[in-house]
């Protein structure tokens, strides 16, 4: 993340909780926090406490970010980078508050046109491989909960037309209810993330097992000799196996339902690619 | 495929409840930027560091990126740091740690460091790295606490110990870890209890004396990598074969990294070296004669002669050392005999007679001409008290400094140091491990006889970030065992200017055993002049032959990279 990224991330995050910003694009930014982000970031339960105990004005802290330290000399504030603790606690605030969207394509239909909107269950997930390394990749499933169709690359696909994406139902459109419930719809994605997995390289895996054998294979020869192994003996081989196991972890970072109108274009996946990956559309991985 | 796959279901609950209840939902805005968060937070790889782009504003050497690097990739998170001193190895340990962390491997931590070294860790991981870690305190519990940093000493004692290893660290790190060296103690049965997934052991100098000294380090890390004890002892003490030696340095370079300053690139300030020779007054050379005198003497309460080549070396130090050392003798000694007791009677009536330390009133001079801040290094505690004492009487602000400190005590020195006092008087304890590189005058007012502590003193001083030469002035009395000692060891083999670390190199090419059992040796059981004159040309003979081997060693080791 460059410094200009971090900028316009920080604009976009405290714009998005009703903060008032005196932006210094390339510089830094004035932030009056909301009560709720005063709480969420400044670590002052007392005086919250305090307030409310007593019911006191409440007065929210001003907090100035820079992100350009040459730039900005003049300005106190914090110091801002990909790697400082602060950053951190924001990004940990926007994945806690930006778990779970509900929202509606709007056709502007008209009082003639009634269109019904079809829902989508949308998961975007964060997939682990670890070992004693270890390597992310990012994955957007959407699932159609009327036909059971399946889509990649579907938070980008609902990113091109994002602009008619409201959060409230528009006017003369209704929804269809899900033939699919939302919760075996969860599993079907589950279960093709699991195909799809399993279909992937392991060589990762095979080569972190080889060198957990290499280092057992040590630590047997050097306690070969002792009848009753000491306790060390088990601890290391324990260590050993936390160290280098290989394990996979798909862990979701958020998603929600989207209801689509009929005629949009969803790249989905060939209804047999469920089975039989290889059938599947071509896709970019993410 | 046999991996197991383990998906997180606590996202889905609170989702259900929200379609059951029609919300709350989240903010559009909101929801993308938990995205983009994630996304910018993947890790793309398995190998490479992620860590430098976390910390943009500590710019760490090739050598230390490299090293961390190397421990990720090629040793598996399981590595001896053992650069020499002042090239930075908290830097690549914090890397390593932070790189684990970023990478979600590692979250609890356990960093074991020499009591005078704990809050200087806890700020740089804290400054430097932005890892929360917090030095224990008796009111916390072990588990409590993500990433801790506690002294040996105490983690080590019980009920302490008995936590510790309660607790499944992911990292552990053990700074100066030379003092694992030996596998019959307390300190290293603890450490090999220890569960050690991720761990870096840190030292300047793994191996001091001894060949078996880098298998003990070793073996607590990776147990087996160099075979059993049994069979490491027959294959490297008896056969001194070359081929066998380079076989020995390519495993352990697969568990050690080692950058030496040469190596580094980096531009390094000068040393220079001063010899201060000082002239006893008569009744001080008075006092050290009457020890010498003891030598030849075969009286059975002094036959033990390292006790009176300590007298030696203390009678150059100071007259509060002997008497110190003299009073403890008293207080130890059940029966006293006749001639015990003349013998005490002797030493106290030479000991009222000094009414000068010549060697300290050479200091205040050299002191007030240096017109800076000094440090000055002695072996002996009560030589430290009359200095302090002795500075202050001409106008001369000093603080002590020694290992028995506690750790806050120890910070406020260096701070005092730092901000307000210009000497800094520590004893041996005191110089390991603090950083004190604001300072570059050292005064050796006293000499160990074990080169590497004296190392690890003028590591204090000259490490990275010293801007400014670093001028060492070594005192000696004339005429006595110190004269010696400097003249053989440090200016036949040039100690001082060598560079760092290379000694303990060339220590190890023989089996040498411990420098001091040789001193002893050649000033304590030589019977003339003569016989001590031969056996230091052996000595110095035996390591500038060491050190033409370990010279066509390196070229050869070079070639393969092995000690990289």
């Amino acid at each position: 993340m460059k410094q200009q990224e971090i900028h316009s991330f920080l604009n976009q995050f405290f714009t998005a909780n009703d903060c008032e910003i005196e932006n210094h694009p390339g510089q830094y930014l004035s932030v009056q926090l909301t009560i709720d982000m005063d709480k969420a970031l400044m670590n002052r339960p007392f005086y919250w406490h305090y307030v409310e105990k007593t019911g006191g004005v409440p007065n929210p802290q001003k907090l100035t970010l820079i992100t350009d330290y040459e730039k900005a000399k003049e300005i106190k504030g914090e110091l801002i980078h990909f790697g400082s603790p602060r950053l951190h606690q924001i990004f940990a605030i926007s994945k806690r508050l930006g778990g779970f969207i509900r929202l509606f394509e709007d056709q502007h239909a008209s009082i003639s046109s009634n269109i019904p909107l079809i829902p989508w269950l949308c998961i975007n997930m964060k997939i682990s491989y670890c070992c004693d390394r270890k390597k992310d990749s990012f994955r957007s499933i959407g699932l159609n909960l009327i036909n059971g169709a399946m889509a990649e690359n579907f938070q980008d696909q609902l990113n091109s037309f994002q602009n008619q994406l409201v959060a409230k139902i528009p006017d003369f459109c209704f929804t269809l209810s899900p033939l699919i419930k939302p919760q075996s719809g969860l599993r079907r994605i589950e279960q093709y993330i699991t195909n799809d997995i399993e279909k992937d390289d392991h060589s990762w895996a095979d080569e972190a097992r080889k060198r957990w054998q290499e280092d057992e294979k040590l630590l047997n020869h050097f306690y070969e000799d002792m009848e009753e192994k000491p306790e060390s003996y088990y601890s290391e081989k324990e260590a050993l196996q936390e160290q280098y196991e290989p394990k996979i972890t798909v862990s979701i970072i958020n998603g929600g339902i989207f209801y689509l109108a009929k005629q949009r274009e969803i790249a989905t996946l060939a209804p047999t690619s469920l089975y039989k990956p290889s059938n599947r559309m071509p896709i970019k991985k993410g | 495929m046999s991996v197991s796959i383990h998906f997180d279901t606590s996202w889905q609950e609170p989702f259900l409840k929200r379609l059951e209840d029609d919300g709350p939902w989240s903010n559009r805005q909101l929801y993308n930027l938990a995205i983009e968060v994630e996304k910018h937070l993947l890790i793309p790889e398995f190998e490479g560091l992620q860590a430098p782009k976390f910390l943009p504003q500590l710019k760490p050497l090739p050598h230390q990126l490299d090293a961390a690097q190397q421990v990720i990739e090629n040793m598996n998170g399981k590595a001896i740091l053992a650069d020499e001193v002042g090239l930075g190895k908290t830097i690549e340990a914090g890397l390593i740690l932070k790189e684990y962390m970023i990478r979600g491997l590692v979250k609890k931590v356990l960093i074991l460091v020499p009591a005078s070294l704990v809050s200087q860790w806890v700020m740089e991981l804290n400054s430097k790295f932005h890892i929360p870690a917090i030095a224990y305190k008796k009111s916390y519990s072990w588990e409590s606490i993500d990433v801790v940093v506690s002294s040996l000493d105490t983690a080590k004692k019980s009920p302490h110990k008995e936590a510790i290893l309660e607790q499944s660290y992911d990292f552990i790190i053990i700074d100066e870890a030379h003092k694992l060296k030996n596998h019959k103690t307390k300190n290293y049965e603890f450490v090999q209890n220890l569960k050690k997934k991720f761990c870096l052991l840190l030292t300047a100098t793994p191996i001091q004396n001894k060949i078996e000294e880098i298998f003990n380090l070793v073996s607590l890390l990776k147990p087996g990598h160099l075979g059993r004890y049994e069979d490491f002892l027959d294959a490297y003490k008896k056969d001194k074969d070359k081929l066998n030696d380079l076989h020995l340095k390519e495993l352990v370079n697969k568990v050690m990294i080692r950058n030496r300053r040469q190596d580094t690139k980096i531009e390094w300030t000068k040393r220079k070296v001063e010899t201060v020779l000082i002239d006893f007054t008569p009744e001080e050379r008075a006092l050290y004669d009457l020890f010498t005198s003891y030598h030849t003497n075969s009286e059975s309460f002094l036959s033990n002669s390292f006790a009176l080549l300590t007298l030696q070396r203390e009678a150059c130090s100071s007259r509060e050392a002997v008497y110190y050392t003299i009073k403890n003798m008293l207080e130890k000694k059940e029966e006293s005999s006749p001639l015990f007791e003349q013998f005490v009677e002797k030493v106290m009536e030479k000991v009222n007679n000094i009414t000068v330390n010549s060697k300290a009133k050479k200091a205040v001079e050299l002191i007030q001409s240096i017109n800076d801040k000094v440090i000055i290094f002695t072996e002996y505690r009560a030589t430290q008290l009359y200095l302090q004492w002795f500075l202050k009487q001409h106008g001369i602000t000093s603080v002590p400094f020694r290992g028995g400190f506690k750790r806050g005590k120890k910070d406020w020195m260096k701070e005092l140091f730092q901000n307000h006092a210009q000497v800094f008087i520590a004893t041996e304890a005191g110089g390991e491990g603090i950083n004190l590189q604001f300072c570059n005058h050292i005064i050796n007012f006293d000499l160990p006889w074990n080169p590497m502590r004296l190392e690890q003193r003028i590591g204090r001083v000259h490490r990275l970030g010293q801007e400014k030469d670093v001028h060492i002035y070594n005192f000696a009395t004339k005429n006595t065992v110190e004269e010696h000692i400097l003249k053989l060891l440090y200016e036949k083999i040039d100690l001082f200017e060598r560079v760092i670390g290379e000694l303990d190199d060339i220590l190890t090419k023989l089996d040498f055993g411990k420098m001091e059992d040789h001193l002893i040796d050649i000033f304590g059981h030589s019977m003339s002049e003569g016989e001590m004159r031969i056996k230091m040309e052996n000595l110095s003979s035996m390591i500038e032959f060491a050190q033409s081997v370990k010279e066509n060693d390196y070229r050869e080791a070079a070639g393969d990279s092995l000690l990289s």
